[in-house]
């Protein structure tokens, strides 16, 4: 095995006694104080989450017509200084990855999971479009919570929601995924230390991935992985929203067939009504539909456990049944949000 | 006087006349990180050496607490169902989790400094 690649905030990490764990061959921040403390100080205050292994490409914008026919959302008609999200889609209609882009005059910068990295850039290679690898040169820090625009409006602009902007040491987008809002900045290697500054002197402090997948679930938002994989369509993981491309892209006809047809396996979200959890891999009976749990954990802010639900086909009832290790729990399919 | 014993499955227990108190230690629970729930056994219930004993769920991972030898639980600490959190803040204190009547002795755990040199 060879080492893990640190992120360029090893030290501040080190620092703050974080515990690490590894990720896509990253070796980064888990947790510092705890998970619950770090999720509740991002849905009360604000906190800051290193994301420097997720990809980071640089595009020219006279690729858009050759990426537009890799992603099942409209970026054509996107305006500058707009951020979207959308899904790189596989012949069979399954998700590629799932990924941001943030759309400026000249370029396009697109953020990829970490774990689908290289799988991205070959693609994007297969398809002649060149492209810079930013990712080993700049850090990608998300600074998220309810104060998180007021703690960082002395140091940048602030652009609305979903925009991106740029200046001579940042680019970043009001973007995130933890269901706050906040920022999602790029900053060069060498220009870091005044960003870690700022948010020491603004006292934003550190919280690690696992409350950012804790956050992330409460907040319903999917997880490469785990609720998209390239066995799942975005209209089976319930990301119909996202597809508004409006011409073939790959994949579009069997996307096209799944709407049509209505058949095609669904994702749900549950609770159950105690904080037994139901984790990923757990089996699940809606009356006759069997389904399968994809993600699963204790929501702190509904002291519940929640999740979702891979089903075979569309459930008939809400009554739902857990496997949960031998012992049968039930709960119910959730129609609306998490948090409301 | 009696002081706890570790295992190498991280439970520790302390072992009273004929009664063990038994609970996770300080490294396992640091391990799990924030716990939010356990199923605790029955009173009553009895258990084999190595049998789970009781479930910890905490955001990362779930885990289980064997039994150190073959035993029948007589009290379980009911703070622990609203308060699993405890097992985070006091693993070897407030947060004991079964206490259990030993059937066949088998004081076998590791002592403190033993059970260090293994953790590390």
């Amino acid at each position: 095995m060879p080492d893990s690649i640190v992120s360029p905030l090893q030290k501040y990490h080190e620092k703050n006694g974080a515990k690490f764990i590894d990720f896509a061959g990253w070796s980064m921040p888990f947790s510092y104080e705890g998970t619950l403390k770090e999720h509740n100080l991002v849905r009360t205050d604000k906190g800051y989450f290193d994301v420097s292994h997720m990809g980071r490409l640089e595009i020219d914008i006279s690729y858009i017509e050759k990426l537009s026919n890799l992603i099942c959302s409209n970026i054509l008609d996107l305006p500058d200084g707009k951020a979207l999200y959308s899904i790189f889609t596989t012949t069979d209609g399954t998700a590629l990855d799932d990924v941001i882009f943030w759309k400026f005059k000249s370029h396009i910068i697109l953020i990829c999971n970490a774990a689908n990295h290289h799988k991205i850039n070959a693609h994007l290679e297969d398809q002649k479009i060149k492209y810079t690898d930013l990712t080993r040169d700049t850090a990608l820090i998300a600074v998220q919570g309810p104060n998180a625009i007021n703690a960082m409006s002395d140091l940048i602009e602030i652009p609305d929601a979903f925009s991106c902007l740029e200046n001579d040491t940042y680019t970043y987008a009001r973007t995130g995924y933890t269901g706050e809002d906040g920022l999602e900045i790029m900053v060069s290697i060498d220009k870091l230390t005044e960003l870690m500054e700022y948010l020491d002197v603004k006292d934003i402090n550190p919280c690690g991935l696992g409350s950012r997948d804790t956050l992330r679930l409460e907040a319903s938002l999917p997880l490469y992985g785990f609720e998209l994989t390239e066995e799942i369509t975005p209209v089976e993981a319930s990301l119909k929203w996202t597809i508004t491309n409006n011409n073939e892209y790959l994949g579009s006809g069997a996307i096209d067939e799944q709407i049509a047809t209505g058949n095609h396996k669904v994702l749900k979200k549950f609770v159950i009504d105690s904080r037994a959890i139901a984790r990923t891999g757990t089996y699940v009976k809606a009356g006759n539909v069997n389904g399968i749990v994809t993600s699963g954990n204790f929501s702190p802010i509904l002291q519940k456990s929640i999740g979702f639900i891979l089903f075979e086909s569309q459930p008939q009832t809400d009554l739902i049944v857990f496997d949960i290790r031998g012992k049968l729990i039930e709960g119910n399919i959730l129609k609306k949000r998490f948090l409301s | 006087m009696t002081e706890k014993k570790y295992l190498e499955t991280h439970e520790w227990y302390l072992l009273t006349e004929d009664t063990i108190t038994l609970g996770i230690s300080d490294y396992a629970q640091g391990e799990l990180g924030d716990i939010v729930f356990v199923t605790l056994p029955d009173v009553g219930q009895e258990f084999t050496k190595g049998d789970s004993l009781v479930e910890v769920e905490a955001t990362k991972t779930v885990a289980e607490a064997y039994a150190p030898m073959d035993c029948v639980v007589v009290e379980t600490n009911a703070k622990l169902e609203s308060e699993p959190e405890i097992i985070n803040s006091d693993p070897c204190g407030d947060g004991w989790m079964v206490k259990a009547k030993v059937i066949n002795l088998d004081d076998s755990g590791m002592l403190y400094h033993e059970y260090e040199d293994f953790i590390s």
